[in-house]
Formats: C-alpha cells, sequence, structure tokens
C-alpha cells in the first residue's frame, strides 16, 4: 500500500447535509505522515475528514481510504471504520457514562458482535482503554462521569476513544479550537506524538496556521471547497498560510461579530 | 406604551366581570360562613380523637391503592412505550408524531376521578376500572415524558461509535440507552407518585382504595375514624414521596 488516502477529482455538493461543498479535490497522504488541513470556516475541511471517516454520502469522484474504495452510497464495514479513528470538534462523548466506559466503546468495532452487544470488554480491550488514558495523563479519571469533566479533559477523554480504537488513520476535526493556546499545543502534541508512537497517519483541521506549522509535516489549505495549496511544512512560508485568510476577512467577519 | 395600557385595563376589566359574575351567581352567605365557628369546633371535637379500631380497613384500604398505582403505572409505562416512540419526532414523521400528541393531550385534559367514574360504568365495582383508569389517564403524560427523552438523545456519541465501527444494536446500548434510561427512570418514579396520590380518591366513586372508607366515613358522621384514615393518607403520601425522592436522585 503505497497511499493510506487516495482522492481523484472530488466533487460534493450539500443536498441537505448542511456540510460546506467540495469541488475537485485530489489528494494523496503516505503512511505515517502528520497533515494539516488549513482554511477559514466553510472552506471545506470537515465535509473532507467525514468524507475520509465514510460517513459522507452522495459524493462523485474516486476514493481510496487504507486500500479499500469508499462507495458514495454506503456506509465502510465495521472492521474498516474501526481502522479509522474520527476526533469530533463536539467530543461527542456519552455524557452520563464514565471515562472508562467512553474509552471503552471506542474499542466496540473491534470486540465480537456478543461482546459488544453486552459491554464486556475482554482483558485485552481493558488494557487497550487503560494504555489509552495512560497516554492522554487522565488515567486518574477513569471512574469519573463525563459530565463532571473540563472542556480539556473531556478533548482527552475523546482522544483516548480514539487511540483505543487502534487505527491506522487518525482524523481529527479542530481537535483544539475549544481551548487555549497553551492547552491546544498540549493536546495537539499529545495527539501527534501519540499517533506517531503507533505508526498512526493523522489527518487533523485547524483555523491557526501557527499550530499547523508547529505539529503537521505537510499542510494543505483550502478555500470555498478547492485545495490552494498543499506543500511540506518546511517549504510553506509564513506569508502562504496567511493569505489564506487574508482575502477570507469578509468571509469571516459575521462570525467576528457574533463573536464579539 | 398605548396599546399594552389598553390590554392590561380591559384584563383588569374581565377579571373583575368573573369574581363578580361568580359572587352574585352563587349565593355566598356570609352570616353562614360567621356562624360555622361553633360548628367548626363541633366537628373538630368529632374527629378527636382518632379512632384507631378501624386499623384493619387502613390497612386493607391503603395496599389496594398501592396495588392500584403500581398495576395502573405498569399499564401506562407499557402503553407509553410504543406511544412515546410514535409521538417523537425524531423516530416518527409529522404524519404520525403530531395526531398522537394531540390525542395525548386530549388525555391528559380528562380528569382522573372522570375515567374512573366511566371505567367503574364500564366493567363494574372494584379495583380494576381504577388500574384502567390510572393507566389510561397516565400514559397522556408518560408518552409524552418518554418522547422527549427519546427526542433529547444527543446525536453527536452515535455518530461517534458508528465511526468506531460499533453496530446498530451496539450504539442502541452504549450511546443511546445511557443518556435515555436515567431520564426514562426518572419521569416513571415521578408519574407513580403522582398515580399513587391521585388513586387515594377513585374509591369514592367505587373505583377501589382507601378512598372508600373515607367516603363510608364522612357520610355515616364517623368523623373519628375518618380522621384516621385521613392521617393514614398523610403518612403515606409523605412516606412515599421521601422514598421517591432519594430514588430519584439516584438517576441525576
Amino acid at each position: 500500500m503505497s497511499s493510506v488516502v487516495r482522492i481523484d477529482e472530488l466533487c460534493f455538493s450539500h443536498d441537505g447535509s448542511g456540510l460546506p461543498t467540495l469541488d475537485q479535490v485530489s489528494l494523496s497522504i503516505p503512511p505515517g505522515e502528520a497533515l494539516a488541513l488549513i482554511g477559514p470556516s466553510g472552506a471545506g475541511k470537515t465535509t473532507l475528514l467525514t468524507l475520509l471517516d465514510g460517513r459522507l454520502r452522495g459524493w462523485r469522484g474516486r476514493v481510496s481510504v487504507l486500500g479499500d474504495a469508499l462507495d458514495p452510497d454506503r456506509a465502510p464495514p465495521r472492521a474498516h471504520r474501526a481502522d479509522t479513528g474520527f476526533i469530533f470538534q463536539d467530543f461527542a462523548l456519552v455524557e452520563r457514562s464514565s471515562v472508562l466506559r467512553n474509552v471503552l466503546n471506542g474499542r466496540l468495532g473491534r470486540m465480537s458482535p456478543l461482546r459488544a452487544l453486552f459491554g464486556r470488554p475482554s482483558k485485552d480491550d481493558l488494557a487497550v482503554a487503560h494504555a489509552a488514558l495512560t497516554d492522554c495523563g487522565i488515567a486518574d479519571l477513569a471512574e469519573r462521569r463525563v459530565d463532571s469533566l473540563s472542556g480539556g479533559q473531556r478533548q482527552r477523554v475523546a482522544i483516548a476513544r480514539c487511540l483505543a480504537q487502534e487505527p491506522r488513520l487518525i482524523l481529527a476535526d479542530e481537535p483544539v479550537s475549544n481551548l487555549d493556546p497553551v492547552r491546544a499545543a498540549e493536546i495537539l502534541s499529545l495527539l501527534t506524538e501519540a499517533a506517531r508512537r503507533r505508526g498512526a497517519t493523522t489527518v487533523f483541521s485547524s483555523h491557526q496556521p501557527d499550530l499547523a506549522r508547529r505539529f503537521a509535516q505537510r499542510i494543505v489549505g483550502m478555500r470555498n471547497g478547492r485545495i490552494v495549496f498543499d506543500a511540506p511544512t518546511a517549504e510553506l512560508t509564513e506569508s502562504t498560510t496567511e493569505r489564506l485568510y487574508d482575502d477570507a476577512t469578509v468571509a469571516v467577519q459575521p462570525r467576528l461579530k457574533a463573536v464579539l | 406604551m398605548e396599546g399594552r395600557g389598553w390590554g392590561g385595563f380591559a384584563a383588569g376589566g374581565l377579571v373583575a366581570g368573573a369574581v363578580l359574575w361568580s359572587l352574585a351567581t352563587t349565593d355566598v352567605e356570609f352570616s353562614r360562613l360567621l356562624s360555622a365557628g361553633p360548628r367548626i369546633v363541633d366537628f373538630l371535637d368529632r374527629m378527636i380523637p382518632p379512632d384507631p379500631s378501624v386499623m384493619k380497613e387502613i390497612l386493607k384500604g391503603s395496599a389496594e391503592t398501592l396495588r392500584i398505582a403500581i398495576l395502573g403505572t405498569l399499564g401506562a409505562v407499557l402503553l407509553s412505550g410504543p406511544l412515546g416512540v410514535l409521538a417523537s419526532e425524531t423516530m416518527a414523521p409529522p404524519v404520525v408524531h403530531r395526531p398522537v400528541r394531540t390525542t395525548l393531550a386530549l388525555i391528559r385534559a380528562i380528569p382522573l376521578i372522570l375515567v374512573a367514574m366511566l371505567m367503574v360504568g364500564a366493567v363494574g365495582l372494584g379495583p380494576l376500572p381504577g388500574i384502567i383508569a390510572v393507566a389510561f389517564h397516565a400514559t397522556g403524560m408518560l408518552a409524552k415524558f418518554y418522547a422527549e427523552a427519546i427526542d433529547g438523545v444527543a446525536r453527536g456519541p452515535i455518530a461517534a461509535l458508528e465511526s468506531a465501527g460499533a453496530g446498530p444494536l451496539a450504539r442502541l446500548r452504549h450511546a443511546i440507552w445511557p443518556q435515555m434510561a436515567p431520564v426514562i427512570a426518572r419521569d416513571t418514579i415521578f408519574r407513580f407518585e403522582l398515580n399513587l396520590r391521585e388513586s387515594l380518591i377513585l374509591g369514592i366513586v367505587g373505583a377501589g382504595g382507601i378512598g372508600f372508607y373515607i367516603q363510608t366515613y364522612v357520610r355515616s358522621f364517623q368523623y373519628d375514624k375518618a380522621a384516621s384514615v385521613t392521617l393514614a393518607v398523610i403518612v403515606m403520601v409523605v412516606a412515599i414521596e421521601a422514598f421517591n425522592v432519594a430514588l430519584r436522585r439516584r438517576f441525576s
């Protein structure tokens, strides 16, 4: 397998999905790479990540992930879904369940259907879950309920659940957008480091070019559903990444107003 | 504001009109209220001390009321499961959930005692019409609560488990059920408490339970026995409320 991800001439228009469009996107990602998707809101970063996770329907083009061709009409099989981990922007945790229970949910795709249904993890499942908790620095929170945690702690639980899945490809949608700059760097460092140790390929989106430069080997810039640049981080000048946002100021303005 | 001032004036006039109409047509005699003092003293005198000899009837009646509330709640839970799904905005299309919701609202609008009287007419005296009435009446509220519990389930965790490779049953068990179960448990306990309170009076219309004895003793002027039953009812209500508060706290 030469590439973990291969996308050719992908087009997607949002029929009722509410997701931004994608236009003529082509992208190839080699194994083990840490790639950052950057660009203003509505550029199509989430749409692209959702596609790679096998949860987008009704697109056109050719997409292969981890050697399997994706079908625009149906979800990939369980084993494939277990191989691709997704970290959601709003964490998507079961609030009333314990941290450990949430992390074990990441194992459901790896368990036999019967074990998954009755929620009886094997010794291996528990060992993997606890290793993920330790990697994320939250081993002491295992028995706590998620609704008693802070935002930064929840983000760590979400990452631990993804790692417990033992994915070969990790997709992270704005994993640090809700955190302050120090926490954000901490979390991204934890995520990319854990992925590197496991030999997993990582794609994360961010609207902070400085974080992308620090933690990604390669940066893909998107605007209006198109890829506008795609280069190794070392070859990218700061002005190139900044320009991605410069002319987008007008488009971003209403959001800024809402925040202020 | 000009318009609002007029609205307030009109509302005030309406309230005053309603009160005057009630007073004028209901024959409220203040002299009767004023002369009631000695009669109330006499009434209380006949209630005190409560007659403890009716303990057997109290226990029998309370047990029957408890059974009516338990079986009535069970019936409401069984009806509210499917109706809750049909009344849910996320599980049923508008052509289904709108009429179901309207029907539930209509059921809620009928007082329990009225349903009980109709059921006594339909199936005869005893606890059975009481159980049916409680089940029917409680479904109006419980099915609506269940629908809200279903609609309140966050979609994010379901998508997350699907993404992790979990099948539909595993998603139901680990993403939907943990969000829904505590809400449903709390709603059901709450409705059980209401059912118990409301079924205390069912005996008055012949639908079983402790209400039968209250009615019998008051009608036959045995106020000391009626007082005992009343005390028993108070103890029962307070006890069940304390029990339920403790139980509900476990499902936060």
